[in-house]
């Protein structure tokens, strides 16, 4: 008993072990809920509901959100709410949870301690990405894992092109100190 | 209501892995694309080996009967990747 405590307060657990956990999940979810595992479809489905809100026409209109993602409180909205849940209690129980608006040191090391330039490289990032993962049908989860698990090609691609564009980005961003 | 207390204890458990992977960090992303740190790699090759096998599995002891398999868009799936790296490396998630 103590031992399992321990494990749950435990701040890092294997990659590998933590991985094999969510194909686990993953495959639960194909089995069990006829869903599939995925994260960035959720801000389409709730950014295609705000969008609905202000300008109906526009979504109405819209072909993406007519037939690839519908606005909604989708299944995999209720997913994503989940997940805020266990990301916070893991965080809560090993007593690793802060509000810092840098909060990685390494980001301060190379780009400096400004939370400005933090903040605006994540928001156009994750718009980057989004848009991304809307061209290609998914994201790390939606598509690599939920597609990979299937033995879909659309996976692999997918994984080879995040990658590429991944290492030389980080190699422009970090210049000298890559 | 089942499937949606499913929906949300499928994502407790999905949010948990990745926090206890260190997967929201900053550093623990970025530095897949700078070789200095694979735990990335290692969660998703590890996640993709058990669940094929799983996934397989199942469907050859009759427990999964309908599979859907992601359409391919060769052009799609790959610029998509390309735009996705980008922001990736960008932001850190």
């Amino acid at each position: 008993m103590n031992a399992i405590i321990r494990a749950l307060r435990k701040e890092e657990w294997s990659p590998i072990w933590s991985g094999a956990g969510l194909g686990i999940v993953a495959v639960l979810i194909v089995a069990l809920s006829h869903q599939a595992i995925g994260a960035s479809g959720s801000f389409e489905n709730i950014g295609g509901l705000i969008l609905k809100a202000v300008a109906p026409d526009l979504v109405e209109k819209n072909l993406y959100f007519k037939f690839v993602m519908p606005p909604g409180i989708t299944w995999q909205v209720i997913l994503l709410v989940g997940a805020f849940f266990g990301a916070f209690a893991a965080s809560k129980l090993s007593d690793t949870f802060k509000l810092d608006p840098v909060p990685d040191p390494q980001w301060k090391r190379v780009f400096g301690p400004s939370r400005w330039k933090r903040w605006v490289a994540a928001f156009v990032g994750g718009i980057i990405l989004e848009y991304g993962a809307g061209i290609a049908g998914g994201c790390t989860s939606g598509l690599a894992i939920a597609g990979g698990i299937a033995l879909a090609p659309a996976a692999f691609i997918f994984i080879a092109g995040m990658f590429v564009s991944g290492i030389v980005t980080a190699m422009i961003l970090y210049g000298s100190k890559f | 209501m089942l499937d949606y207390l499913l929906a949300l204890i499928f994502g407790f458990c999905f949010g948990w892995l990745l926090q206890k992977a260190g997967l929201t960090k900053y550093s623990k992303i970025v530095n897949v694309f700078r070789f200095t740190d694979l735990a990335v790699l290692k969660f998703m090759m590890s996640a993709l080996v058990v669940g094929m096998i799983g996934l397989y599995g199942l469907q050859a002891l009759g427990v999964i009967t309908l599979m859907k398999i992601t359409p391919t868009y060769v052009v799609g799936n790959l610029v998509g990747g390309l735009i996705f790296g980008v922001g990736m490396a960008l932001a850190g998630f």
